[in-house]
């Protein structure tokens, strides 16, 4: 095998090492910072036993998932029971590979080193087609079961995600509408520089500030706390109501694996929305320059929307009650399906008239 | 060479898993093989130059219908039913007919199969294939929106015909 | 490169699947999803043939091959419903109220 690039295929290793280790790592942390805002938003200390004001809780939440016992319920298909918690898994950690977490910059030798794990001409699509997999996991974990509860709790868990898909796919239209094409890098390129609001503010050209953006940056949003089953949206898995929905009979590992995919889920879906809406790794007001400076101080800035985004998920599930069945189906068909076409309308009228 | 790798592990993957379909009795296990026969699909879509068809592939067959399939096993309660054998007259033939047909197809594709490819790149990307369809194809674009909308429609009335049924009843 | 005749010879072994699928089983849903399995298999050679000579028409005609099959799954789906709320199961050999 002659003419194989070494040297891009070792990048590509420490761009795939680099995100896995970020996207694992999410896990613990969003751990600890759930639980101390949870207790923040309660007025109780929440846990701090274990080492300073609670870091290695995780740690111990992590040592005690791997040393529970290990199920296998008597009526389940074995087959489907094992694999559906990686089912969970696809959509969590292949989705990141096509969002730009840094600026390109250019290398000692000359090379561009993109910070993007697969460029590819179809970004958006895929991202998509792998999210339209992780139905499978919640639909398979529920049957497999053998357990009504968790059949119930699968359905209306996929039910859910399925009808949200829709009013997601379509308000990111309105964001690739404007960059004009579905790579995600071309979309943040689109938001770097600023522009001038009534010739006295001078605002980064973020999708979030144009008004054609609101109502898709609206439904993006929320349709994002319904697809990765989060409160006020997670009526699947409602504690009080279905047992634990359709993860009721794991335990040990694969729980450990459903919980973890919903973690980093919830990342990807602040990376995507930092990376449609909120002008991905560009710092505002501030043009940076193409070397390592710039690269790093461009990650920097992703990370920290990211994590603003992730802190507004906990704040979110402590503060809004959670939303019934059907008025939760009725507001992804009826509200928030109409209101994403309208705004690919209004979007379209921005371009066409060349206001945006 | 190593797309020759891929191309035979997912051609056996996609062929597996259509057998799978057809042999095996639980109606759920079928769907998910077909999932992954579908998935097998798209990666050949790939190796054909058509990344945006093998992304739709994935979004529409794998991530949309098959999970529309799904739904309706689960909700006819299906999952636990094991269909009884077909009569072996039938099988026997059903196997021999699709055996000859499935023969002779792939007999005639060997023969008269053309091996030299155009060179030149294929541009297929999104842009591409949405100026075709807005230029050419605007037509049966409007047409195909105004049949999903036909199909909707039937869909929920035909679904909806016991509730009907019993409301003759009760009144 | 992959020589054409391959992903056709692939497209022919799946469409056959299909159409044993189709002859020998008696569960409605699963004939359904042969019915699915040929017509996958027909957009291969669509796809196949589209990079062969380079036309993008091609490509569109498995656009609207998906679309249509979606539809048809919707409908299709909900006619098996409809059987199944009237006799009971999903046996085709006895959907056979106009057989004389």
């Amino acid at each position: 095998m002659h003419g194989i690039d070494w040297v891009d295929l070792g990048l590509s290793g420490l761009k795939i090492a680099v995100v896995l280790g970020a996207m694992l790592n999410v896990t613990p942390i969003m751990v600890w910072v759930e639980r101390r805002g949870s207790a923040l938003i309660q007025d109780r200390p929440g846990p701090n036993r274990v080492g300073p004001l609670g870091l290695f809780q995780s740690f111990a939440d992590a040592l005690k998932f791997i040393l529970k016992e290990d199920m296998l319920p008597a009526k389940a298909n074995k087959v489907l029971y094992t694999i559906a918690p990686m089912f969970g898994l696809i959509p969590a950690l292949t989705t990141i590979a096509v969002v730009p977490w840094g600026r390109p910059f250019l290398l000692p030798g000359g090379r561009l080193f993109e910070p993007i794990i697969a460029n590819v001409n179809i970004g958006i699509l895929l991202i998509f087609a792998l999210a339209s997999m992780g139905v499978y996991g919640i639909v398979m974990a529920g049957w497999a079961s053998a357990n009504k509860y968790s059949l119930f709790g699968g359905i209306r868990a996929s039910a859910q995600m399925i009808s949200y898909e829709l009013s997601l796919t379509l308000a990111a239209v309105s964001a690739l509408m404007v960059a004009g094409s579905l790579s995600l890098p071309d979309v943040v390129w689109r938001q770097t520089g600023s522009f001038v609001l009534f010739n006295v503010i001078k605002l980064p050209a973020w999708n979030i500030f144009s008004p054609a953006m609101w109502i898709a940056f609206v439904v993006f949003f929320v349709s994002s706390f319904a697809e990765t089953n989060r409160l006020p949206f997670d009526f699947a898995e409602a504690e009080a109501e279905l047992v634990a929905g359709y993860h009721t009979e794991y335990s040990s590992m694969k729980f450990a694996l459903f919980f973890m995919s919903e973690y980093m889920a919830m990342a990807t879906m602040s990376a995507l929305i930092t990376t449609l809406f909120l002008g991905g790794w560009d710092i505002p007001w501030y043009n940076e320059p193409p070397n390592a400076l710039g690269f790093a101080l461009s990650v920097l800035s992703f990370v920290v929307k990211v994590s603003v985004l992730l802190f507004i998920f906990v704040w979110v599930r402590w503060t809004i009650p959670r939303l019934k069945y059907d008025l939760l189906m009725k507001l992804g068909w009826k509200v928030f399906l109409p209101a994403a076409v309208i705004n690919i309308v209004i979007v379209a009228l921005f371009i066409a008239k060349r206001w945006i | 060479m190593i797309s020759f790798a891929i191309f035979f592990f997912f051609a056996a993957v996609a062929v597996i898993f259509a057998a799978m379909v057809v042999l095996h009795r639980n109606p759920v296990v079928g769907a998910l093989s077909l999932v992954a026969s579908f998935f097998a699909l798209a990666v050949m879509y790939v190796l054909l130059e058509a990344p945006f068809l093998a992304a739709l592939q994935v979004i529409v067959y794998a991530g949309a219908i098959m999970v529309l399939f799904l739904f309706v096993i689960m909700l006819l309660n299906l999952q636990h039913q094991e269909e009884p054998r077909t009569r072996p007259v039938q099988q026997f033939l059903g196997y021999t007919t699709s055996a000859a047909f499935g023969l002779a197809l792939i007999y005639y594709l060997a023969k008269y199969g053309v091996t030299k490819l155009p060179d030149g790149l294929f541009v297929s990307d999104a842009r591409t294939i949405g100026i075709k369809m807005f230029e050419g194809y605007i037509f049966p674009f409007e047409m195909v929106s105004i049949l999903l909308l036909a199909a909707i429609v039937g869909a929920l009335l035909l679904s909806n015909r016991s509730d009907l049924a019993k409301k003759e009843e009760t009144s | 490169m992959i020589p054409t005749h391959w992903f056709l010879i692939l497209s022919a072994i799946l469409f056959t699947i299909g159409v044993c699928g189709v002859l020998t089983r008696k569960n409605g849903i699963t004939i359904f999803m042969c019915i699915e399995l040929m017509v996958n298999a027909v957009n291969l050679t669509f796809v196949a043939y589209a990079r062969q000579f380079h036309q993008i028409h091609g490509l569109l005609f498995v656009f609207f091959v998906m679309a249509i099959a979606a539809a048809e799954a919707a409908v299709g789906l909900a006619i098996f419903i409809s059987l199944f709320h009237h006799r009971h199961t999903i046996d085709v050999d006895e959907a056979n109220l106009m057989r004389w």
